[in-house]
């Protein structure tokens, strides 16, 4: 029995052993797998750890990089509203103007270099609704000093679509060439015509208050401008032992010495696109403020021995006080017109100036008138740079001496829109032997801005 | 003419002012200024008035500020009406901007699909005001797109070239801005109001 069991526990225990070892060796094998593949795992681990690392070390240096393109975004925005305010606040400051500079070579003068003028204009503009306007004029005078004028200084106060409230010296609306045509770069010649310069039978500027705009007709259009200012002063001259007018100062003067105001203004009817047709008026009372020599008198005198300034020396009757001379009617009518085809140009202006009777005062005398009218026309030559001019002034005045007929012709090279080469001659036809008669050429460099 | 005595007419003067500046009604301060133009109306405002006493300046001769007070100027100066000097100032404004130089190739046949415009659409917004909707020009120096042998028969590079960098045109006072002043007009959109203005203005 005991042999019979001891038998059993061996062939128990063989039996395990024989599955145990074969088993063993399997388990190795699995084993050696796992090991493997743990390690596989552990690298890949490190790899995604890796990665990863090097990926959260991109977004920061992302982010780092996004803050910075936030923060230059934030400055140029910055940057932006400020250049924006700069460029439109409520209030546009803005220098504009011309200048020009040349020779002139007369008849009876040596030629010589000159500085016309520098003019420069400034804007002041608040919004839509006001706006600054002043111009200066700076010249060289023959002696080399400089002379400067106010041009015109107007407050422009636009009330509407069609009418703007205009205070202040303002350059007067007779006629075109004063108000729109003066400029150097604009005219087409080196020269105003005979009569529509300073102290001619047009006048210059005004100072006082003026209404002004435009508005539509049906498909044409119409402008418009009508004024009240202090008026002209008259200028005296001691001729033949006789005081005469010599001349009519409308240069916008700051008082009104006779007491009266100008009324005046202008009319410019566009029937026609480039076709403009203008009628202009004035009426008031003007007064003798001033005496000097006749006009060939004076030029012919040494600077030592006359003195603008004192007439009591070439009016030995007159006693300086010119508060009794009385206010004498001042009268303007002018029409003009301009017309333009292409490049093409045609315009003309007639104005007349008259002074009434004086009965008493110093300057005794009759009446007189001013008048003066041109017509020219201009052709740009197309493709090219160059443009031509041509025209003829007949200015008459109560004194021959300055009664002139003018050809002008004129060549111009455009080196710009705004800045002009001209060559000018001046066919010139007065009294024998005054200033009036002499020809001459000019060359002007004019530059507008 | 016979005026007033001067203390009565002082009086007529200062209540005309007063009236006149209380019937009229100042522009409100708000928002930009001025209000937008019309780019069509200120091409041929600008053509029509401006040359009638001067040359004419190029639009890039001055920034779009230095515009606003230069317009305001010839407002007074000239006697425009508000309405015109904005029309004006829209065209100078949109004009100003620096040509950029491109080649523009053009395509045989139909316009790109790409342009959002037609080429008829385009030239009635933008053309129209100097070029006429005839093709024969409405302002000075136009060219006339119905001559025969006229400013059609240029090539289509010369013809693109001129349309997208600008072009002064013999007797023309006023030189053509770049893409007729609509800088946001693409290569496509010019190639189609070529084909349109081809397909319409040029007579066999």
């Amino acid at each position: 029995m005991s042999n019979n069991h001891t038998g059993h526990w061996r062939l128990v225990l063989a039996t395990v052993m024989a599955i145990a070892i074969p088993l063993s060796a399997t388990a190795d094998e699995n084993y050696d797998q796992l090991k493997a593949q743990v390690e596989l795992l552990q690298q890949q681990l490190a790899q995604v750890q890796q990665t990863l690392a090097e990926y959260q070390q991109q977004n920061i240096e992302k982010e780092q990089a996004s803050r910075e393109v936030s923060r230059e975004v934030s400055e140029l925005k910055v940057d932006v509203a400020e250049a924006a305010a700069w460029k439109q606040p409520n209030t546009l400051i803005h220098m504009s103007g011309y200048a020009d500079v040349g020779y002139a070579n007369s008849e009876n003068s040596d030629g010589s270099f000159n500085v016309g003028s520098f003019s420069p204009i400034f804007h002041y503009q608040y919004r839509d609704q006001v706006m600054l306007e002043s111009e200066l004029e700076l010249e060289v005078a023959d002696d080399g000093s400089t002379d400067l004028a106010l041009e015109y200084l107007t407050i422009d106060y636009f009330l509407n679509d069609y009418v703007t409230l205009v205070g202040g010296k303002f350059l007067s609306p007779i006629g075109q060439f004063r108000q729109n045509l003066h400029p150097s770069w604009i005219n087409k010649l080196a020269s105003a015509p005979p009569g529509f310069g300073h102290d001619g039978a047009a006048p210059v500027s005004e100072l006082g208050f003026q209404v002004r705009g435009g508005f539509p007709i049906g498909d044409m259009f119409a402008n418009y401008a009508v004024y009240v200012s202090n008026g002209p002063q008259l200028l005296a001259a001691v001729e033949d032992g006789e005081v005469e007018l010599e001349g009519i100062e409308a240069e916008g003067f700051g008082s009104d010495p006779d007491g009266e105001k100008t009324f005046g203004g202008r009319f410019g009817f566009l029937p026609l696109p480039g076709l403009e047709i203008g009628f202009s008026a004035a009426t008031g009372k003007a007064a003798v403020t001033g005496i000097e020599l006749a006009h060939g008198e004076a030029e012919e005198a040494e600077p030592d021995e006359h003195d603008e300034d004192d007439p009591e020396e070439m009016a030995p009757d007159f006693d300086g006080d010119f508060s009794n001379e009385p206010a004498r009617s001042y009268d303007v009518i002018g029409a003009d017109f301009a017309w333009g085809l292409n490049t093409f140009n045609l315009r003309g202006e007639y104005v007349r100036t008259k002074i009434g009777d004086d009965e008493i005062g110093l300057t005794a005398s009759h009446g007189a008138s001013w008048k003066s009218w041109y017509v020219q026309g201009s052709y740009h030559f197309p493709t090219t740079k160059w443009e031509t001019a041509l025209r003829y002034t007949d200015f008459d005045s109560p004194h021959s001496s300055q009664d002139q007929q003018q050809w002008a012709v004129g060549l111009n090279y455009l080196i710009t829109g705004s800045v002009l080469a001209k060559i000018t001659y001046e066919f010139n036809d007065g009294q024998a032997d005054s200033q009036a008669d002499f020809n001459r050429w000019m060359f002007q460099l004019a530059y507008g801005f | 003419m016979r005026t007033l005595d001067g203390f009565k007419r002082h009086w007529v003067l200062a209540f005309s002012l007063t009236m006149t500046a209380l019937a009229v009604s100042p522009t409100a301060v708000s928002g930009g200024f001025p209000e937008p133009g019309d780019f069509s109306r200120g091409a041929s405002s600008w053509a029509n008035n401006c040359s009638r006493c001067h040359n004419m300046r190029d639009p890039q001769d001055l920034r779009d500020d230095q515009w606003v007070t230069t317009a305001f100027h010839m407002r007074v100066r000239a006697g425009l009406t508000g309405q015109q000097t904005r029309d004006i100032l829209t065209f100078l404004q949109e004009s100003n901007n620096v040509a950029v130089a491109q080649t523009v190739a053009f395509n045989e046949g139909s316009a790109p699909a790409s342009s959002s415009l037609s080429g008829a659409e385009i030239y009635t917004q933008g053309c129209v005001a100097c070029h006429g909707a005839n093709g024969k020009g409405t302002v000075p120096g136009a060219p006339d797109f119905t001559k025969t042998n006229g400013r059609l028969s240029q090539s289509d590079e010369v013809l693109l070239r001129n349309m997208s960098q600008g072009v002064q045109s013999p007797g023309s006072p006023m030189a053509m801005p770049p893409k007729g002043g609509n800088s946001s007009l693409t290569e496509a959109g010019l190639q189609s109001v070529l084909v349109y203005m081809r397909s319409t203005f040029v007579t066999q």
